[in-house]
């Protein structure tokens, strides 16, 4: 038998009347942190600190742990071993695959002296997972399971409502998006809090395009920390513009936030400490690798030219639209595997500031990698068609975007 | 006097009175039903979400719902 | 015989799934931590039992996607036996989503979890009350601490499903009996 959800109450209430009684409850400590972040003269301000502490930390971190401590390692150490060591020497192709492709000078190609220009499957294959990415998101997932634990995200998802509303989603796509900044796989498969297909259409589209994961933002950092406040704040901009206008397409329906905030809580060391080692391995075990077979392979399209016929055939589009050199040509093939990988590429290529913010915001949004298109596949079926229209579109009007805002500065 | 949810004041309280939508039964799962009291945290600006407590718990509402959710309060 | 833990978002249905399995299951607070349901084996007396972590959901009536999968594990699975977790300190609502599951038929051990922080909040609950109402057992639970979670098991192997009509009936008695020797003093 079933009961009507009133009767149900009614027996409850009796239940309760009978075997349920509230003591004194004096106010916490922690309730009064609950309100203090979470009502909006105060919340907010405290929101906007929070961030800029978790920024901070993460660069000052990641910074100090690859600059001071993994390069020198790397280039200083294992570079110059393998150089030493490892069977074939210069010349030979297959030291130049897993070793050192060595720098062109003048008609000479001589030893590569970093990590970073090497690109050998066992140098930069290596030193750009381990030596900068891992730091990064290690800190990453350090501050974000603290922020998980005491509780911290539904207050943020509460505060950002009022802008995340009118473009169609809710408060609570926080929740994905900040997973996403870590890793875009976990950040698809937390759609599932929103309640509509187009919610979710909408916000593993918007993540996939305009959310750089931890590992990209990690190998940013090192490369080219001057713009990656522009590049960022270009992303966010993109992920409300086009939010606003899928909203206003696209059928179906959009419900507000109606969610449980759960009081602050005593963060646990053992669960932080578990979570982030889990996080951590598994970008060990399926990101490594990832990223020694993208430089394996990008080698491989190199030597067979098949990557200069791309740049040759795409020349047009790539200068004329996008206004990057044509050379972007090799890292949109490694952003297939890895962004982490394609960014480092760009770090190599000659070119002006104002192309190279160009090529890292088109590497961002032009397609996902392939770890997040899987996950996509499999959480959306067939509207990922829709998913991938989409994305050509936003490619081509937001990429040709940044070319014009170029033309029109008279920097490009 | 009768108001809708969004209309209260800051830590004001009142007695749910019952909401009308698809989302009554949702509702009726999070604890909020007709007769309970209910207690205003907070409400944030722009057309924001208010947050309110249902017996133990803090559930945030967006104002689309909130303004169709009807408390009774005194005065 | 497979168990499915029901219950509401962040009322610690992974860090329970976590004990009885030695999985590492992902526990966070907030609601929605969980969107997918994740396999798990327990031994109990020599024999492995399936358990499954499910979403969190506030009533059978789904809202999202992660809702859905909760209430889709539990159609396909009519034969499951399930572990209902209540945040003890929002007690009336967990039992809200704990009799739409009794009504369906499913047998159910109810887990007040997070009993440390009803104790911190001078919530008394007569356990004894609550089982001779309901009539099924009722284990209080710390899931961060590992205490209940083996009464909890012991108490899931012989559970039986039990008809609402019967608790509705019960409540009406002016005496529940609960305590021994008792005669119907009238006073409960
Ligand atoms: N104090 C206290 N905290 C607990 C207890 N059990 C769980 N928690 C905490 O409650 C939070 C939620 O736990 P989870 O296991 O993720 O909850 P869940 O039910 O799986 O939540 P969803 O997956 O979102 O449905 C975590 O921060 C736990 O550490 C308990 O008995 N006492
Ligand atoms: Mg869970």
């Amino acid at each position: 038998m079933h009961l009507t959800p009133d009767e149900r109450w009614e027996l409850i209430e009796e239940i309760a009347r009978r075997t349920l009684r509230f003591g004194n409850y004096k106010h916490t400590l922690k309730d009064a942190i609950g309100d203090f972040t979470v009502k909006p003269a105060t919340g907010i301000p405290f929101a906007i600190a929070i961030l800029f502490v978790f920024w901070s930390v993460f660069t000052s971190f990641a910074a100090l742990m690859t600059d001071g401590f993994m390069i020198k390692i790397f280039d200083n150490h294992w570079l110059p071993w393998l150089q030493q060591n490892f069977p074939g020497g210069p010349g030979n192709w297959f030291y130049a695959l897993m070793v050192d492709v060595g720098q062109r000078q003048g008609s000479a190609i001589v030893a590569s002296e970093s990590c970073f220009d090497s690109f050998g499957v066992l140098t930069s294959g290596l030193f750009l997972p381990i030596g900068v990415v891992l730091p990064a998101i290690m800190i990453f997932y350090l501050m974000l399971s603290l922020l998980e634990d005491i509780g911290y995200m539904p207050r943020l998802a509460v505060l950002i409502d009022t802008f995340l509303h009118k473009i169609g989603l809710h408060g609570y796509a926080i929740i994905p998006t900040i997973l996403s900044l870590g890793c875009n796989v976990p950040g698809v498969e937390a759609t599932r809090i929103l309640e509509t297909k187009k919610q979710r259409f909408m916000m593993m589209t918007l993540l996939a395009m305009f959310i750089p994961c931890g590992a990209q933002i990690g190998i940013m950092q090192k490369v080219i920390p001057q713009y990656i406040g522009f590049i960022m704040l270009y992303l966010f901009v993109g992920y409300f513009l086009y939010g606003f206008i899928m909203n206003k397409i696209l059928p179906g329906k959009t419900p507000e936030i109606l969610m449980d905030v759960p009081a602050y809580q005593k963060p646990l060391v053992k669960n932080i400490s578990k979570k982030m080692w889990m996080r951590t391995a598994g970008f060990l075990r399926e990101g490594v690798p990832f990223v020694m077979l993208g430089v394996l392979i990008i080698n491989v399209l190199y030597i067979f030219g098949i990557i200069e016929f791309m740049a040759t055939a795409m020349a047009p589009v790539f200068e004329g639209w996008f206004g990057v050199p044509r050379e972007t040509a090799g890292p949109l093939i490694a952003a297939l595997l890895r962004k982490d990988l394609a960014i480092a590429q760009l770090g190599a290529i000659e070119m002006t500031k104002y192309q190279m913010i160009s090529a890292v915001v088109l590497v961002t949004i032009y397609f996902p990698c392939i770890a997040t298109f899987v996950m996509m596949l499999k959480e959306s079926g067939r509207a990922f068609l829709g998913s991938l229209l989409a994305l050509m579109i936003v490619v081509f009007t937001y990429g040709g975007l940044l070319h014009l805002i170029w033309k029109l500065m008279g920097v490009a | 006097m009768r108001i809708s949810i969004d209309r209260m004041k800051y830590n004001q309280e009142g007695v749910f009175v019952g909401i009308n939508n698809e989302l009554r039964l949702h509702l009726a799962g999070m604890g909020l039903r007709a007769g309970k009291k209910i207690k205003m945290i907070t409400r944030e600006p722009l057309k924001g979400p208010v947050v309110i407590q249902v017996d133990h718990a803090s559930i945030s509402l967006g104002i689309g719902i909130a303004d169709k959710l009807i408390v009774e309060v005194d005065e | 015989m497979k168990v499915l833990l029901m219950g509401h978002p962040n009322v610690g249905k992974s860090v329970i799934f976590n004990r009885l399995t030695g999985a590492n299951v992902v526990s966070s607070n907030y609601p929605g931590t969980t969107v997918d349901y994740t396999q798990g084996y327990m031994r109990v007396f020599d024999r492995d039992i399936e358990i499954m972590d499910v979403p969190g959901t506030f009533s059978l009536d789904a809202k999202d996607k992660a809702e859905e999968v909760a209430v889709k594990m539990l159609m396909e699975n009519p034969d499951a036996k399930i572990i209902c977790v209540i945040d003890t300190s929002k007690l009336e609502r967990g039992l809200y989503l704990a009799l739409e599951i009794i009504e369906r038929g499913f047998p159910l051990v109810l887990a007040l979890n997070m009993w440390d922080v009803a104790l911190d909040k001078n919530i008394v609950i007569d356990l004894q009350k609550l089982e001779v109402i309901l009539g099924i057992p009722v284990v209080p639970t710390v899931a961060i601490s590992g205490e209940g979670i083996s009464t909890l098991v012991e108490k899931l192997i012989d559970v039986e499903p039990v008809d609402i009509l019967h608790i509705s009936n019960t409540m009406k008695l002016s005496c529940l009996m609960t305590s021994p020797g008792c005669a119907g003093c009238k006073g409960c």
